[in-house]
Parts: structure tokens; sequence; C-alpha cells
């Protein structure tokens, strides 16, 4: 019978593309030095990395591929081996992740922000204001007389976490139950500011979310900005080589180095959204960076300066 | 020489006894038919026959030899024997391809598969869909098929299950020919079950009434015809029989005249004494008078309800001593609120109904 | 009216989802169809009851795996493949091979079911059919096997269906990175978060046009068998 060399033909096509599938594969891995990043979804879905990769990759010959997941999960990655630096903004897991020996040189990058916004007429009064804590007193005094509200993200997200911490400077710690004034929608950031613009209604947002929406919000509009418990900074760690001896370290320094270098920050600065920037370079503003937790600034910039990968 | 023996054979399945000491031995040439109801054991003597199952006792001889079931004998034996299932199973190929199968199997060369398949096609009357896919095909055609596939090895024991279930009187007829033929001709030994008593009569050397797993009569049609009795003779089609002359119409069909004034039209050509059957199943009741194409039609009442299971059967006198049994399904009887002496019309077919003039 | 880049990466992310799941499907049926056809041909129904019991207990792994989260198979696929473990020493996390043997694993259940079932299902009557026509038990089973062989082709074009519309597994095992482990479904999730919806809708057109083609395979396949 013909049928089993048919299946025979059959199996050795596949077996041969498989194969040559899987050596192309290695074939066109080895060609470049490949650099696992592992970040945040915030730095990523912002654009930041789609607009700063092509330029490094052309210039150095290499590819980054960015794995853009939670912080804590970015973190995670690395720590099992599988990427090679990361770039995240929660200092207590950096910290942590520093001080047992998984990653090395963590240095401050870049920050972005997260602005107030609310309604035109500013029931609150609190345009102008420098203290996002004592904007957020006034919005609870006049939501208690019944003038004001806030909307929550209430989904215990980065940009929640943020808030709480401010309520908290105020004194209030536990809101819900009773202020029919503050609204917690269990939303993400772009339903939220839509609820806020229907309700006229106060509102914490990351600045690139805020730019991204602003045309379809007409009566809402920044109010308060440029408080440093507003300012979210991001830091860069390269993975432990002495752990992860298989990891890309050369590359990961590579990349990590021209992040810091003048062009890489004059990239970020320049890098903007309906004609705003989004992200402000600290890597070489060691004042800022020391106030906004990077106390080794200056000692890390000098290490990386040194390195030549 | 008896072609085969079969000794004492006992079948068990699922703690049921499906055969129970059955004894009988077919000679070579002899065409045997096993006749019964549902369930009695055909099929499964069939199949033991066939080597597709085995007995859990007794045994069985092919040519005088004992069948052991060691996988080769199995196979050598199998070779010789050609058997056409109840259930019609074609291989989704071409009709030709369906056909040289079995030789393919023997690794038959090119030329002998392509002369025996176009002589074995002709025989069962399908010369000319040799292209046609097998599974495209009528319930007809597809059981000629499969009977093409039975004999296109030229087997020594031929065994057939229900072969004429089923299909409308032209593929019977053709059926019936070809049996015929074969056992004739090329002296095939041939055992078959049906259920129709008329088509037994017609073909078998000799036949046996198989029931509850036991033969109970077996002999030639004349030895055994005056003994049945009770159950037998109603799974052995002897409701629904008449005695009549018959006289062929201007439409070519013919009117049997069964005494009384009453008439049945029927779609044969025979003139002079003959014996009619119509099958139980055959026949349309209704408690209205029927608008139907159906040429027979009769008002009666029912004298008699047996409940067998899922159908019902009637006994409907139409007058003048003449009954007809009629089954229906269980679900229409209680539809229909039928009850003992309920006024009801019945109707069927003219080719329904079955002849048999050799009997008398 | 739209830019060359923007079709360059549709592209891109269209024939990495038919590689992935095109890869998954033909090594699935390399080894699902063997399986399903040797477990479809060797019916488990004895007459012991360990035979019936061995049997029902297949049929409910086989059944249950068919149903798998695809999250669950990614977990498990990535906590194999990561560096840490014990098939990191591979290298292959966040590449389109790690996503392939998600699927895989996905579509190697849907195949052995399918085929096991249109096997099994004519299993009895060809099989004895061929055999008393005289076959071999081996001829007999290479029947079957033709004789299943719609059956088959349904498994592969399910399976094949339920890959290219996987999003769970093949995010967690290839990491959604752009130009290297972007599918259609992947891109989609991403695209969307983005607010980019002329990406995300048009990549959605795709997927669904490959769900319609699929689909039409499927019933083109089962109104010819219907015919008969």
């Amino acid at each position: 019978m013909k049928k089993p060399s048919k299946i025979l033909i059959a199996i050795i096509t596949v077996a041969v593309t498989l194969i040559s599938t899987l050596a192309y594969e290695q074939y066109a891995g080895s060609q470049k030095s490949i650099i696992m990043l592992a970040t945040t979804t915030s730095t990523y879905d912002s654009g930041l990395l789609d607009y700063l990769m092509p330029i490094f990759q052309s210039k150095f010959n290499a590819e980054v591929r960015i794995i853009s997941v939670g912080t804590g999960q970015a973190i995670e990655t690395a720590k099992r081996g599988d990427a090679d630096l990361i770039l995240v903004h929660s200092r207590q897991l950096e910290l942590e992740f520093v001080n047992s020996t998984y990653g090395i040189h963590r240095v401050g990058v870049m920050y972005n922000d997260f602005v107030i916004i609310g309604p035109i007429s500013d029931p609150a009064g609190i345009n102008g204001l420098r203290s996002a804590a004592e904007a957020f007193r006034r919005i609870a005094e006049e939501g208690a007389e019944g003038n004001a509200q806030f909307i929550s993200r209430a989904d215990k997200s980065g940009t929640h976490m943020l808030e709480l911490s401010i309520w908290k400077k105020v004194g209030l710690t536990s809101l819900k139950k009773t202020q029919t004034w503050y609204i917690e929608a269990g939303a993400g950031m772009g339903t939220v500011l839509r609820m806020a613009n229907e309700k006229k209604a106060y509102t914490l947002t990351d600045r690139a979310t805020w730019l991204s929406f602003k045309n379809q919000l007409a009566d809402l509009r920044v109010l308060v900005e440029g408080d440093v418990v507003l300012l979210n900074p991001y830091a860069i760690i390269l993975v432990n080589p002495e752990r992860y001896p298989q990891r890309n370290y050369k590359g990961a320094l590579m990349l990590a180095k021209w992040m810091m270098s003048e062009e890489g920050q004059n990239l970020i600065a320049n890098f903007k959204k309906e004609g705003e920037p989004l992200f402000k370079p600290i890597a070489r503003n060691i004042e800022l960076a020391h106030m906004l937790g990077f106390p080794e600034q200056e000692n890390e910039l000098a290490w990386y300066d040194a390195q030549n990968p | 020489m008896p072609k085969v023996e079969v000794q004492n054979l006992s079948k068990e399945y699922a703690g049921r006894q499906v055969l129970k000491d059955v004894t009988f031995s077919v000679q070579s040439g002899e065409l045997f038919v096993l006749v019964g109801p549902n369930g009695a054991g055909k099929t499964t003597l069939l199949r033991i026959l066939d080597l597709l199952d085995e007995p859990t006792s007794g045994k069985i001889l092919f040519d005088g030899e004992i069948v052991n079931y060691s996988a080769k004998n199995k196979a050598a034996l199998r070779r010789k024997i050609g058997m056409v299932f109840q259930q019609t199973v074609l291989f989704n190929m071409s009709v030709f391809d369906n056909v040289a199968y079995p030789l393919k199997v023997r690794n038959e060369s090119e030329r002998n598969i392509e002369q025996k398949v176009k002589k074995t096609l002709e025989l069962v009357q399908l010369n000319g869909f040799e292209r046609k896919n097998a599974l495209a095909l009528s319930g007809g055609e597809a059981q000629r098929v499969a009977i093409a596939q039975a004999l296109v090895i030229e087997p020594e024991l031929l065994l057939l299950d229900e072969p004429t279930a089923n299909l409308d009187p032209r593929n019977v007829s053709i059926v019936e020919e070809v049996l015929s033929y074969v056992n004739r001709e090329r002296k095939t030994t041939i055992v078959m079950t049906t259920h129709n008593m008329f088509q037994a009569e017609n073909l078998a050397d000799r036949l046996a009434f198989l029931n509850e797993g036991k033969i109970e009569l077996m002999g030639t049609f004349q030895e055994i015809f005056g003994k049945l009795s009770g159950p037998i003779k109603s799974f052995a089609r002897m409701e629904n029989v008449f005695h009549g002359s018959s006289k062929i119409t201007a439409e070519g069909t013919s009117i049997v005249d069964i005494g009384s004034g009453l008439q049945i039209e029927a779609a044969f050509n025979e003139v002079g004494n003959v014996t009619l059957h119509v099958p139980p199943e055959d026949i349309i009741l209704s408690v209205r008078p029927l608008i139907s194409s159906a040429r027979n039609t009769f008002e009666g009442k029912i004298t008699q309800i047996s409940d067998m299971g899922h159908v019902v059967k009637l006994k409907v006198d139409v007058g003048a001593n003449k009954n007809f049994t009629v089954q229906i399904t269980k679900r229409s009887f209680n539809e229909m609120q039928l009850n003992i002496d309920s006024k009801v019309y019945i109707a069927f077919k003219a080719s329904s109904v079955q002849v048999n003039y050799h009997l008398t | 009216m739209f830019k060359d880049a923007f079709w360059q990466e549709i592209l891109n992310i269209t024939l990495l989802s038919l590689r992935v799941s095109g890869m998954a499907v033909l090594i699935g049926a390399l080894i699902g169809i063997p399986v399903g056809a040797l477990l479809g041909l060797k019916q488990f129904k004895g007459k012991r009851t360990v035979m019936r019991f061995v049997d029902i207990m297949l049929k409910s792994i086989i059944n249950t795996f068919m149903g798998l989260p695809p999250v669950v198979v990614g977990l498990t696929v990535y906590l194999l493949l990561t560096a840490s473990g014990p098939l990191g020493w591979l290298g292959i996390l966040y590449t389109p091979t790690a996503m392939i043997i998600t699927q895989l694993i996905m579509v190697v259940p849907i195949i052995i079911g399918v085929t096991m079932s249109a096997v099994g299902s004519v299993e009895k009557s060809i099989r004895e059919k061929a055999l008393s026509l005289g076959a071999t038990e081996t001829q007999a089973a290479w029947l079957v096997l033709r004789e299943a062989r719609m059956g088959v082709l349904t498994s592969i074009i399910a399976a094949f269906g339920a890959a290219i519309s996987e999003v769970g597994g093949i995010m967690i095992t290839g990491g959604n990175i752009r130009w290297w482990t972007r599918t259609l479904t992947t891109a989609i999730v991403i695209e969307t978060e983005l607010g980019n919806f002329t990406m995300a809708l048009t990549l959605g057109a795709i997927l669904l046009s490959m769900a319609f083609i699929i689909n039409l395979a499927l019933t083109i396949v089962q109104v010819k068998e219907a015919r008969r």
C-alpha cells in the first residue's frame, strides 16, 4: 500500500521545516547582541522606548527585546534570570532587589509626574497650589460641604497607591464609608478621566494619560503640578553578572550607559506627546536625583561613565 | 460433505445468553436460511461463522476441521468467506476501489483485479458505476456493492445478514437473482438471515427458525410449514396472508380477488392463483378516511391490541371474515387513542404487496 | 492613508502568528494524530473492569486537557523555561520557540481527542468489514485511518483555530516583544491598552478573517461529509 510512504514524506517535510526554522532563529539571534529589558507598562505604553530603542539599536548593532509588565513582575522576571536589566519605578522593591544581590548599580534615569486635575470652575480653589497635600485637604473640605467630588481609581494601581499616600498625609485614611463625595471607580485611568469630566470632579492622573485624553475632556484642566510627591522617578538596575553569568551583561551595560549619556538624556527630554514632554532626565542632575531617592547618584554615574563595554 | 458444522454452540454477551446450544450443519453448495425475530441471535450466529466473535462454548468445523482462533488460522479461513453485514458499510472511495479492496489485500495482480471487479459489477448490475464514490450511492446500490465486495473473491462460503431488508422491490429481486445465480452456477455455499418468509421459501434449500437463541424448527419449507404456530408464525410473516386469483389490469398492475368481494391491487404481473403477503409495518392506519396515493384502502374496526414494547400490533377486521394485522408505533397508538372496536381506516401501496405463487 | 511602517508591522505580526500557530499545529499533528489514532484503534473496551477503568480515565484526562486554560499552560511553560527553571539552560524563554511549545501543549490534546473520536467512530464497523473481506489487522488499521481522514482534518483545523486566537499563554511565554514575539492577539491587547484603535481594529479584522477562513474550511468538510 502507498499510504505509509506518503506519511513518511510528510513527516520528513515537517521535520526539515522545523529544524530549518529553529536553525534560522539561532542564526538570526547570533548576529546581534540581544538585550532583554524588563520594564513597567507605564514606560512602555508611553511610547518612549519605541522612540529610543531604534536609535540605540542602529548605533550599537544590538536588538533590545522589551518585556513590559507590572513593576513587581518586571523585578521578578530579572530575579529569575530572564532579563539583562530593568527599568522600573518602585523605590522599595528596587532597594530590596539590590540589597539581596540580584542587581547592581541602581541609578536614576528620569522621572515623569502626576498632576491633579479638576473642573475649570475649581470649587475647591486649588489652582496653582504647590502642595498636593494642601490641594487634597481643600478638596476634602469642600467635599464635606457638598461642593466638590473626587474620583479614585480604587484599583490598587501605582496611581491609586500614590493617591492613598497623599490622603494619609492629610490624615484621611478610611474614606469610602462616610464620604459621599469620594467616588471609588475601580477602573482604568481613561475611564476615570471621562467620569471626572462628566461629574465635574477632581482626580489624580499621570501626565501621559492626561495628554492622550485631554482633547476629549473639555471641562477639565491641570490644577496642581510640580510637588515632589507627584514626581515618579525611574531607576535602571543591571542584573548581577556574578549571579547570572549567562545573561548579556555587556549589552545591558551598553544600554544603561547610553541611556545616561548626554545623547540618551537629551533624547528623553525631547520625547513629547501633544507638544509636552512626558519624562524629564535626572541622570546628570545630581541634586534632583538626590531629592528623588538616589543618594549615590554621582558615584554610580561616575562608575557608568568609567565603564567601556 | 458438510461445508460448515455448528455443534452445541452457545454465546453469552454481557451476561445474556444470546445463543443456546445451537447445532446444525450446512452442506457444500447448499443455501441455508435462518429466520427469526429481532434479537433471536441471527446476527451473532453469522458473526461467529465469520470468526468475528468467538463462541462461549461449542465448536465450529469448516470442511471437517475444527476452527481454532489463532490469528493466523482466522485470517486464512476468512479469506475463503464472504460476509455481507446487515448495516451496509462501504469505504469512502470509488465503487471500483471498494470492490477491488478484498483483492488488493490478497495481493492480486492489477490485471486480475480489473477483470474480477468488472465481472462482479456486471453480476450485481452496477457496471458503469466504477468511478462513483461509494458513499454517494442509494441504499439498494450500496447494498449491491457490499454484495459485490463479498463475491469478488469467489468465496466458498457466503454469509449474508438480512441482505434485502429496507430495499425496494427492484433491488430485492436483483439481490435474490444474484444469490440464486452464485448458488446454482458457482456452487457457493450460502448462509443468510431474513425476516421475509417468502424470500426464505423462494431461495432456501433448507431453513431454520431461530427464536431466543434456540433453533426451534429446521428443515425444508414443506417439512416445516405445517408446524408453524404462535410466535413463530408471527415473526415468520405469516400474518396478512391472503389467497386469491389474480388478473392483470390495463395499468399493468394486478387485481387479486381474495374472496367476499374484497380486492387487493398489487404491483406485479401474475394471472391465476396467488398467495399474497402485506407486511404489517407497511400498512398506514388512521381514524379518519384516508386520502392517499395508496391503491388499497379498507375500513374496519379493531378486534385485538397487542402491546409489543415500542410498537403495537392491531388486528383490524375489514369485514367478510378478513383481518389485517397492522403495526404502528406506541406513540401513534397513544396519540390516536385507539381501543377495541375503534373504527379505523387502513391503506397500503400496491408495491407493498408481496407475492408467492408457489405456495398454495 | 497609512504609513509604510504601519503595514510592515502588521505584516510582521500576521506572519509571526501564522508561523507560531502553524508550527504548533504541524508538530502537534505529528504527535497527536499517531497517538489519537492508536488510542482510537486500541479500544480499551475489554471485558475486564481494569480496561474499562483505563478507558474512562484516559478519555477524562484527554477531555480535561482539551480544555486547558491557556494562561495555566503559559504559566507552566514559563516556569519550565525561565532561566532559573529546569529547562532554563535552553535559553528560549521570550522567543517564538517558547510560544510554539506553549501552543503545542494546547493543541496536542485537541488533535488527540478529535482524532481519537473520529477513528473510534469508524473503528468497529470499518475494521470488521475489512477483516471479513480478508484484510490483515494492519491492513484493517490503515483502512480505519483512511476512513477517519475527514475527522483528522477537522482536528487539525480546530487546533489551528484554537491556536491562532489564543492570547493568554503566548503573552506569558513570548513576552509580547515588538517585532519579535508579538502576534495578532497579543498586539490587539496592547494596542487597545494604548488606545491605538486603528491598529487594534485592523489586527482584529485580520484575525476575524482568518477565523472565517478556518470555519469556512471546516464547514466545507462537514457539508461534504453530510452529503455522503
